[in-house]
């Protein structure tokens, strides 16, 4: 299938065959998608930027707003799924936007089931950047963040789950949380009256009984699995609520560290340190994520990435929730109103939720062509 | 289709009597010169309109596209069918009957959920306990999903649902729903409760019209006799007439009226024989009378009011707000 018609040069091609010169395979996954899994990973927000399209069994349909997604699935139906496997793709993408055709060229990489973590991610960016160096941007604006770092430093928080749940969230789907973290505030609706008394009285007494109390009121009124949710869910959360007490806004000092951790940035040596110190003085360990991005550093310098111009930030995410480690975006400099022209990260758990029984390690970007094409008008 | 007015009416079920009784009230009496199988009709008096009889769903489409004139829907269908419906369309007036609320529902069972905001942790625990995202059933997709972005909530799935949408959690085709209900009844019956602040839209059926419809000098002339009719109606329907003969009236007193009662006063002052005629809402009429009689008043005769035409037309300031100044 020749899908480069559309580019505006032959430059694309030249890039993908570098691509595959690097080891990644390239595949041609079909345009036409079930629309299921972008609704289900993308969220329903994206619906209005699909184009849809229902077929004669109602099944719903639509034209490839990516090809993370599409190259995630065909992987995971072929039959070396699971063992590492690298791919590369070039081709038109859908999406309804304010400006610009709804139809518009991406390539990018795909890398599967690699173990040596630090080492993938150093080659997705150094990947990145020669695809902004193939159309004559050699010194992007390189930003940068790590999903797990957050991650890691929430679950070391003194919290009740339904703070951590939210913070991760709030991570994951806002562009400041720290402008966030003022309006943030759990419900209120525990401290309703006809509960707050039950509520009291559970909070202090062994969680097994109160569990079993619960399930069995639920259970004597004739509930059983309603919508989806077990009795045991609904007791669970409900119990949780009696334990969050106080907590209905988040702790003073619990906010001051999340807002001293999201201010940490700089080039990736200097972030480490500062990491570093911030974990000896909050005493929380943050060893694991840190070790893996030092190693990380490591590997970029080892491939000629001049790592003293990265902008790492720990407050910098991708917007989607299904990344979860490393993430990168290259502009132009000085052009970042113009969006992206190469980006992408680490998401370890979309295969399982695109149905892998296994957990598989995914790593992967994604090139907006006609971006890089316009930059210069001379190769 | 293009040279006459075009009104769009429901065409079946309790919208359509509701919208008939309530042209009729205005003094624009919907007939059908051809039978009463036809689906377009007249207005007795008025020549020059055309009543075009449709279901709701089209008279949205044709309020968008600008093909009618003015219509009759619900906001409901309105704000789910037409993306910036203010944009397409001009909510002229709200007609009191059609009311429906658009709401979130739960099931009664999920006693640790009443907010958005429980809904959202819960959305959340869900996807990571089960691996997917939880199931809301709706035909409202438009609705569900900018009320849900507003509150935060990205961790669920849009099932659309053609009918009876409050069945959908026990039939286990989804966890939650968004619907329509006027008093909760059927959602109880099928063992699911709105949460607290999870009303979306009050809707109700309004007079609405067409941005993009043809908006020469005639249709706007046409306009303004309609909007009169129905703005003469609905002012004369929130008041009553108070009248008495009262020597103790004063600024004071009235000043005193306007603001308790909400008086108002079509003619002014007493007339040189002192007779008084005062509007009032018929839910102060009976403190008014009281009062008035506590003043001196001997009597007070309260009477409903056909019509109260004005030279200000608010119906037509606002169509014409919404369209421009004519060309």
């Amino acid at each position: 299938m020749t899908s480069t018609s559309a580019a505006p040069d032959g430059r694309a091609d030249t890039l993908l065959a570098s691509f595959e010169r690097a080891g990644y395979a390239r595949v041609t996954p079909a345009i036409l998608q079930p629309a299921e899994p972008f609704l289900d990973l993308s969220g329903e927000d994206i619906r209005k930027r699909m184009y849809l399209t229902t077929d004669p069994q109602g099944r719903e349909l639509c034209l490839r707003p990516d090809l993370t997604i599409p190259v995630s699935r065909d992987y995971l139906a072929s039959s070396p799924a699971g063992t590492p496997q690298a791919f590369c793709y070039l081709g038109p993408v859908f999406r309804h936007r304010a400006e610009g055709a709804g139809e518009f060229l991406q390539a990018g990489i795909e890398s599967f089931g690699r173990l040596d973590t630090a080492a993938a991610d150093a080659e997705m960016l150094a990947l990145g950047l020669e695809a902004t160096a193939h159309y004559g941007l050699g010194a992007p604006d390189i930003r940068m963040g790590d999903v797990a770092l957050f991650s890691a430093l929430i679950a070391a928080l003194d919290l009740a789950p339904a703070w951590k749940r939210r913070l991760i969230k709030d991570f994951n789907h806002k562009t400041s949380l720290v402008q966030d973290l003022d309006r943030l505030a759990i419900s209120a609706s525990h401290a309703r009256p006809e509960y707050q008394g039950v509520l009291a009285a559970l909070a202090g007494s062994d969680p097994k009984a109160a569990h079993a109390l619960v399930t069995d009121l639920l259970s004597i009124a004739g509930i059983t699995a309603v919508g989806g949710r077990s009795v045991g869910e609904i007791a669970d959360r409900f119990l949780e609520q009696s334990a969050l007490g106080a907590q209905i806004s988040l702790p003073r000092e619990t906010r001051a560290l999340i807002e001293k951790f999201l201010a940490i940035g700089g080039d990736p040596d200097e972030a480490a340190a500062d990491l570093r110190a911030f974990a000896r003085e909050a005493r929380i360990a943050l060893d694991a994520p840190l070790d893996l991005f030092e190693s990380r550093t490591g590997f970029l310098a080892a491939r000629g990435v001049d790592v003293g111009r990265i902008r790492f930030s720990t407050a910098f995410g991708r917007g989607l929730d299904y990344y979860t480690g490393f993430v990168f975006e290259l502009y132009e400099p000085g052009a970042q109103a113009a969006g992206q022209l190469v980006a992408g990260g680490r998401y370890d758990g979309l295969l399982t939720r695109l149905g892998s029984a296994s957990a598989i390690s995914a790593v992967g970007f994604a090139v907006w062509i006609e971006r890089l094409a316009q930059l210069r008008d001379t190769p | 289709m293009t040279t006459a007015f075009v009104i769009a009416v429901p065409a079946k079920g309790r919208l359509q009597q509701n919208a008939e009784a309530f042209f009729a009230r205005t003094g624009l009496e919907l007939i059908k010169p051809r039978g009463a199988r036809d689906y377009r009709g007249a207005i007795a008096d008025l020549p020059g309109i055309e009543v075009a009889y449709l279901s709701a769903a089209e008279i949205v489409d044709l309020l968008a596209q600008g093909v009618v004139h003015f219509g009759v829907t619900g906001e409901d269908l309105l704000r789910e069918k037409i993306a910036d419906a203010d944009q397409h369309v001009i909510l002229l007036d709200g007609l009191g009957f059609g009311f429906a609320n658009v709401v979130v529902a739960v099931p009664q069972a999920w006693i640790d959920v009443h907010s958005m905001a429980d809904l959202d942790d819960v959305a959340t625990a869900f996807r990571l306990k089960h691996e997917r995202k939880m199931r809301l059933a709706t035909k409202y997709v438009n609705l569900t999903r900018s009320f849900f972005s507003t509150h935060g909530v990205t961790d669920y799935r849009i099932v659309e649902s053609a009918g009876a949408t409050e069945g959908a959690p026990a039939a286990g085709t989804a966890e939650l729903i968004v619907d329509i209900t006027t008093t909760g009844a059927t959602l109880a019956a099928n063992g699911l409760r709105v949460i607290e602040d999870g009303v979306i839209l009050r809707s109700q059926a309004n007079l609405v019209a067409a941005r993009a419809a043809n908006w020469g000098a005639a249709e706007r002339d046409m306009a303004r006799v309609v909007l009169d009719r129905i703005a003469a109606q609905t002012r004369a329907r929130a008041f009553r007439e108070v009248r008495t003969r009262f020597a103790g009236w004063d600024a004071a007193l009235l000043a005193e009226a306007k603001d308790l009662f909400g008086v108002e006063t079509p003619f002014g002052g007493p007339t040189s024989s002192g007779m008084l005629t005062l509007h009032c809402p018929p839910k102060h009429v009976h403190a008014l009378a009281t009062r008035l009689r506590e003043k001196g008043a001997e009597n007070v005769v309260v009477a409903d009011l056909g019509y109260v035409f004005s030279r200000a037309n608010p119906l037509y300031s606002k169509l014409e707000a919404g369209l421009g100044p004519r060309a």
